[in-house]
C-alpha cells in the first residue's frame, strides 16, 4: 500500500484527461493520451506490491538449497503492465500517423479547423 | 565507410558515435531476447533495443543508408512470419493432446540453462523476432517522412 | 475435440491475417482465397458448437495451457462458452462472413488490399475473442485489438471526405473508453486478486465495497463507449459514414454488439448488479435518451450513411433499455432486438454500399429514382426499411413488440409511471424511424432520375448474395419467431440469469454455494395476449379492407386543364408555371422540412452540440463518467 504512488497515478490520469479536453493542438491531444496510459501503468504496478517482498524470481542459491517459498511481490500485475505499455506505444504510433496525414490534407493541426464532418 | 555519390556527409562526431553504439545495441538486444526466461527482459524489451539500430543508422548516415540496409518490404513479411511462428508453437499443445498454449517439453535441460523452459523459450524468441522487425518497420515508415526532397515516402498508414 | 473449437475459431482468424500479410501482397487470388477460407473455417467451428451448447445445454469450460484452478484459486486464462456467449458468437461470425463475400467485388478498385484483408481478419478475430473469453484482462486486450483495427479501417480510404478526421476522433474517444476499462480492471484486481470472471463473481456476491462500485462504474462506462450510447455517440456517426461500406456493416453489426455483450456480462454476471434498483434506472435512462436523440438527429441528415449511423445508435438504445429492465422478458426482447438489428442494419448498409458503388455518391440531394435501374437492390432495401420501422411480418415488429411488452409489464408490476413513459417514447421513436425511412426511400429509390445517374446498372452477383441471405433471415425471424425464441433466445436468457451455474462449471461444483451466490428470481417469459401472430392477422385484415376500399371507390381526381395555344395572351404568362422539358429535382433532405422548422430551437441546439471538434466529444465523455460514478456512489451501498 504505497499512498504516494496511488496519488501520483490519479494526478497523472486527471492531467491527461484535462489535456485531451481543453488543448487544441492535435499533438498535445496525443501527448494527453500518452499521459493517461502512463498513469494507469503506475497504478497497475503499484497494486502488486507486498511490503517486504523481493523480486518474483527464483535465484540459483534458493533452488540449489531446495527453498521453495520466498516472500515475493505479485508477478501478475507486472505482466499486465508490460502488455499495457505495448498497447500504449501502439496507440501513440497510430495517433501520430493520423496526425501527420491530417496535416498533409488539411494544412493545419488545430482541432478547430479539423471539423468537416459535423451536424 | 565510402558513401555513394550524392549522399550528404553527416557530422563526424555523430557518425563515430553511431558506429560505436550500433554493434552494442544489436548484441545486447539479442542477449536480452535469448536469455528471456532466466533473467529480466524477454521478447518485447529486447526487440525494441535491436530495432533502435534503425534510428542509429539514420542518425549517423542519413535516410538513404538506412533505407538501403533495412528494406521495408522484407521487414514486413518477416514480421508476419514471426507471428505465424508464435501461433504454430501455441498450436503444438493441441498436437500433443492437451489444451492450447500448453508448455510441451519443459523437462529437458537443467535449471539455469538457456533452453530449459520448453515451449516458452521458443515463444519468447518468436515474440522477440516479431517485435524487432515490427518496430523496425514502424521506425522506417516514420523516418520516410523526413526523407530529403525528391524521395517523399508514401506515408501510408499501418 | 469439441472443446478446442472456440479457441481454434479465434486463432484461425489471426493466422489468416498473418498469412495474408506474407502471401497476399502479390496475387489477388491468393489473398481472397486465404481470407474467405479463414472466415468460413471460423464459421464452421462456431456452427458446430450449436448442437452441444444451445440444444443440449452443456457449457464448455476450457483453461489455456491446462492451468486449472489450484486450491480454489484461478490462475489461468479461461474460456467459457455458455449459451449467451454462443448467441453473440453466431451473430458475429455470420456478419463477418457475409461482409467478406461482399467485399470481394466492392473493394476491387482500391489499392493496398493486402492491408485491408489483414485488418478485416484482425477485427473479426478481436471481436470473436471478446465474446468467447472468460477472463477480464483477455477481454480488455481483445477490445484494444478491435479498436485499432477499426480505426485503421475507418481511415482506409484516406482520400475520402473526412475519413482521416473520423478515424482520429474515433481513436481519441475510444482510447478514453479503453483507459477507463483498464482502470476499472486494475481496481477489480486490487479487490479480488484474480482475473477470472467466474471467481470474481463469486467473491462479489455478498455486496460491493466502494472499490467495487468505482470499478463497476468505470468498466460500465468503458463498454458504453464501445457500444456508442448517447454521450459517446458522436464519433460513431463520423466513422460509419467514412469507412468503406463492407466495414460499416461490421461496425454496426458486430462492434456495437460486442459492447452490448460486455455490458450484459459485467452487470449481470460479474457484479450481479441487476438486483440494485439504481443500476436498472441508469440503464433505462441512458437507453431512452439514446433512442430519442438518435432518431431526431437522423431526420436532419443529408448523407445516406450518416443517417443510417444515427439510426443504428437509436436501435442500440432499444436494446439497452430492454436489457436494463432486469426481467426475463426484457432480456429476451433485448437479445432478440440485437439479433434483428444486426440483420436489418447490415442489409441497409449493404444496399447503401451498392448505391455508392454504382453511382459514386451518398448525398441524398443528388440521388433519385434508382429503383428503375437497380430493382433488386430496391426490393432488399424495402425489406430492410420495413424491418427497422417495425412493420409486420418482418422481424423488427416481433422484437419491438416484445420490448414494448417488457417495459409496459414492468410499469404494471412496479407501479412506477416512468416505465410507461418509456413505452410511449419507444413507440414514438418507432414512428419517427418509419418517417425517416420513407424520406430515404423516396429520395434514393423513387422520384426522378437525375442525369448523372443515367448509366447506373445493377450490382454484380457476389454483392447481391449477402443481401438476399439477410433479407431471407429478416423474413424468417419475423414469421417463425417462436422457433427463434425456443432455440436461441430462451437458452441465452437463462444463461444470463443463472450465475451460479456459470461459476460452478469453471471452478468446480459447490464453489458458488460456498460463497453464498444467490440467483436472481425472475418469472419466465411468455407471449400471452400480446402474441405477434394475432396482430399480424389483424394487420393483414386491415390491409385487405384498405385495398378493397381503394379499388371499388370512384376515381374523382380532378383533371388538368391544358392551355390551348390560340387562347394564350402574353399578359397571362406569369400565371402558367413550369416548363415541360425542364428537370426539377426535389432534394431528399428537404422532406419533413416542416417538422424541422417547428422544432428549430431543438435542432439548432443539437446540431451545434455535434460541432465536430474532438475536445467537445471528450468533454462529454469525461462528464458522463463523472456523473455515472457520482450517481452510483450516492445511491448504491
Amino acid at each position: 500500500m504505497i499512498i504516494v504512488n496511488y496519488i501520483a497515478s490519479v494526478l497523472l490520469i486527471v492531467l491527461g484527461l484535462y489535456t485531451i479536453c481543453f488543448k487544441k493542438h492535435l499533438i498535445k491531444i496525443v501527448i494527453g493520451m500518452g499521459i493517461i496510459d502512463y498513469g494507469i501503468n503506475l497504478l497497475l504496478v503499484s497494486i502488486g506490491f507486498n511490503d517486504g517482498g523481493t523480486a518474483p524470481i527464483y535465484s540459483m542459491s534458493d533452488l540449489l538449497n531446495g527453498v521453495s517459498a520466498t516472500f515475493f511481490v505479485d508477478p501478475v500485475p507486472q505482466a499486465l503492465t508490460l502488455t499495457s505499455i505495448v498497447i500504449g506505444a501502439c496507440v501513440d504510433a497510430m495517433a501520430l500517423a493520423l496526425v501527420i496525414m491530417i496535416y498533409r490534407k488539411y494544412k493545419s493541426v488545430n482541432a478547430d479547423d479539423v471539423r468537416r464532418l459535423r451536424g | 565507410m565510402k558513401l555513394k555519390k550524392g549522399i550528404k556527409e553527416k557530422n563526424i562526431i555523430v557518425k563515430c558515435a553511431a558506429d560505436k553504439f550500433l554493434p552494442f545495441a544489436v548484441v545486447f538486444g539479442l542477449y536480452i531476447i535469448m536469455f528471456g526466461t532466466i533473467s529480466p527482459g524477454g521478447g518485447f524489451q529486447g526487440g525494441v533495443l535491436v530495432a533502435s539500430a534503425a534510428l542509429l543508422i539514420y542518425l549517423g548516415y542519413g535516410y538513404d543508408a538506412a533505407r538501403n540496409s533495412i528494406d521495408p518490404e522484407v521487414t514486413r513479411v518477416n514480421e508476419a512470419m514471426g507471428a505465424t511462428l508464435y501461433v504454430c508453437l501455441a498450436l503444438l499443445g493441441l498436437a500433443v493432446g492437451a489444451n492450447f498454449c500448453r508448455n510441451v517439453f519443459y523437462q529437458n535441460g537443467a535449471i539455469g540453462d538457456m533452453i530449459s523452459a520448453g515451449t516458452i523459450t521458443f515463444m519468447g524468441y518468436a515474440v522477440g523476432y516479431k517485435v524487432l522487425t515490427g518496430v523496425g518497420f514502424l521506425l522506417m515508415l516514420m523516418l520516410s517522412l523526413l526523407a530529403p526532397d525528391g524521395d517523399e515516402g508514401e506515408g501510408e498508414e499501418q | 475435440m469439441m472443446q478446442h473449437f472456440p479457441v481454434l475459431a479465434v486463432m484461425v482468424l489471426f493466422l489468416g491475417a498473418f498469412l495474408v500479410e506474407i502471401f497476399g501482397s502479390k496475387s489477388r487470388l491468393t489473398r481472397n482465397i486465404i481470407a474467405l477460407a479463414a472466415a468460413s473455417l471460423s464459421f464452421v467451428f462456431i456452427a458446430a458448437l450449436v448442437k452441444p451448447v444451445m440444444i443440449d445445454g452443456q457449457i464448455i469450460s476450457y483453461w489455456m495451457g491446462n492451468w486449472t484452478p489450484v486450491e480454489g484459486y484461478a490462475i489461468g486464462i479461461g474460456y467459457e462458452i455458455d449459451q449467451l456467449n454462443l448467441f453473440f458468437a453466431l451473430l458475429v461470425v455470420l456478419t463477418f462472413l457475409l461482409s467478406g463475400i461482399y467485399s470481394i467485388r466492392y473493394m476491387e478498385k482500391d489499392r493496398h488490399l493486402g492491408h485491408y484483408y489483414t485488418l478485416y481478419l484482425m477485427l473479426s478475430g478481436g471481436v470473436l475473442g471478446l465474446v468467447l473469453t472468460g477472463d477480464m484482462f483477455n477481454m480488455f486486450v481483445m477490445v484494444e485489438i478491435m479498436t485499432f483495427a477499426a480505426v485503421a479501417l475507418t481511415a482506409f480510404r484516406n482520400n475520402g471526405r473526412g475519413a482521416l478526421e473520423a478515424a482520429f476522433k474515433y481513436l481519441v474517444i475510444g482510447s478514453i473508453g479503453s483507459s477507463m476499462t483498464l482502470t476499472g480492471i486494475a481496481l477489480l484486481y486490487m479487490q479480488c486478486h484474480t482475473l477470472s470472471m467466474a471467481q470474481i463473481s463469486a467473491m462479489l456476491a455478498k455486496g460491493l465495497s466502494p472499490t467495487g462500485i468505482m470499478a463497476l462504474a468505470l468498466i460500465f462506462i468503458g463498454f458504453g463507449v464501445k457500444s456508442f450510447i448517447v454521450p459517446f455517440h458522436a464519433p460513431a456517426a463520423d466513422a460509419y459514414a467514412a469507412a468503406p461500406t463492407s466495414i460499416s456493416m461490421i461496425f454496426s453489426g458486430m462492434v456495437n454488439k460486442a459492447g452490448v455483450y460486455g455490458m450484459i456480462r459485467i452487470v449481470y454476471t460479474v457484479f450481479q448488479a441487476m438486483d440494485l434498483e439504481p443500476m436498472s434506472l441508469l440503464l433505462v435512462f441512458l437507453g431512452t435518451i439514446t433512442m430519442f436523440i438518435g432518431v431526431t438527429m437522423a431526420l436532419a441528415q443529408h448523407d445516406f450513411k450518416r443517417l443510417l449511423a444515427f439510426h443504428s445508435i437509436s436501435q442500440i438504445g432499444y436494446v439497452i433499455t430492454a436489457v436494463g429492465l432486469g426481467t426475463a422478458l426484457g432480456i429476451t426482447g433485448g437479445l432478440f432486438h440485437a439479433m434483428n438489428h444486426t440483420l436489418f442494419k447490415g442489409l441497409l448498409f449493404l444496399c447503401a454500399g451498392a448505391v455508392l458503388y454504382r453511382t459514386g455518391t451518398t448525398d441524398l440531394d443528388k440521388l433519385g429514382g434508382l429503383s428503375k435501374k437497380m430493382p433488386k437492390t430496391a426490393i432488399c432495401f424495402l425489406v430492410g426499411a420495413f424491418s427497422i420501422s417495425g412493420l409486420p411480418p418482418f422481424n423488427g415488429f416481433a422484437s419491438k413488440w416484445m420490448v414494448y411488452q417488457a417495459t409496459y409489464s414492468k410499469a404494471v408490476e412496479t407501479g412506477n409511471f416512468a416505465y410507461a413513459l418509456v413505452t410511449v417514447i419507444a413507440v414514438v421513436v418507432s414512428v419517427m424511424t418509419l418517417a425517416s425511412f420513407i424520406k430515404v426511400t423516396q429520395a434514393v429509390f423513387f422520384g426522378q432520375l437525375p442525369e448523372s445517374c443515367e448509366n447506373v446498372t445493377e450490382v454484380p452477383l457476389s454483392m447481391r448474395i449477402p443481401m438476399w441471405i439477410m433479407s431471407a433471415l429478416c423474413i424468417f425471424g419475423g414469421v417463425c419467431y417462436g422457433f427463434v425464441n425456443k432455440y436461441l433466445l430462451a437458452p441465452a436468457t437463462e444463461a444470463a440469469i443463472n450465475v451460479s451455474r456459470y461459476i460452478d462449471v469453471m471452478m468446480g461444483d459447490g464453489y458458488a454455494a460456498s460463497y453464498g451466490v444467490v440467483d436472481m428470481t425472475v418469472a419466465p417469459a411468455g407471449f400471452s395476449y400480446w402474441d405477434p401472430l394475432v396482430w399480424l392477422v389483424l394487420f393483414i385484415v386491415v390491409l385487405l379492407a384498405f385495398c378493397i376500399v381503394i379499388v371499388t371507390g370512384r376515381n374523382t381526381r380532378g383533371e388538368v386543364l391544358e392551355a390551348k395555344p390560340e387562347l394564350v395572351d402574353p399578359k397571362y404568362d406569369t400565371f402558367f408555371s413550369g416548363e415541360e422539358s425542364m428537370h426539377s429535382h426535389v432534394g431528399g433532405s428537404d422532406l419533413f422540412w416542416g417538422f424541422r422548422t417547428d422544432w428549430k430551437g431543438y435542432f439548432d441546439f443539437m446540431q451545434g452540440m455535434h460541432s465536430g471538434i474532438v475536445n467537445d466529444y471528450a468533454i462529454w465523455a469525461v462528464t458522463a463518467t463523472g456523473c455515472a460514478a457520482l450517481f452510483m456512489f450516492l445511491f448504491i451501498h
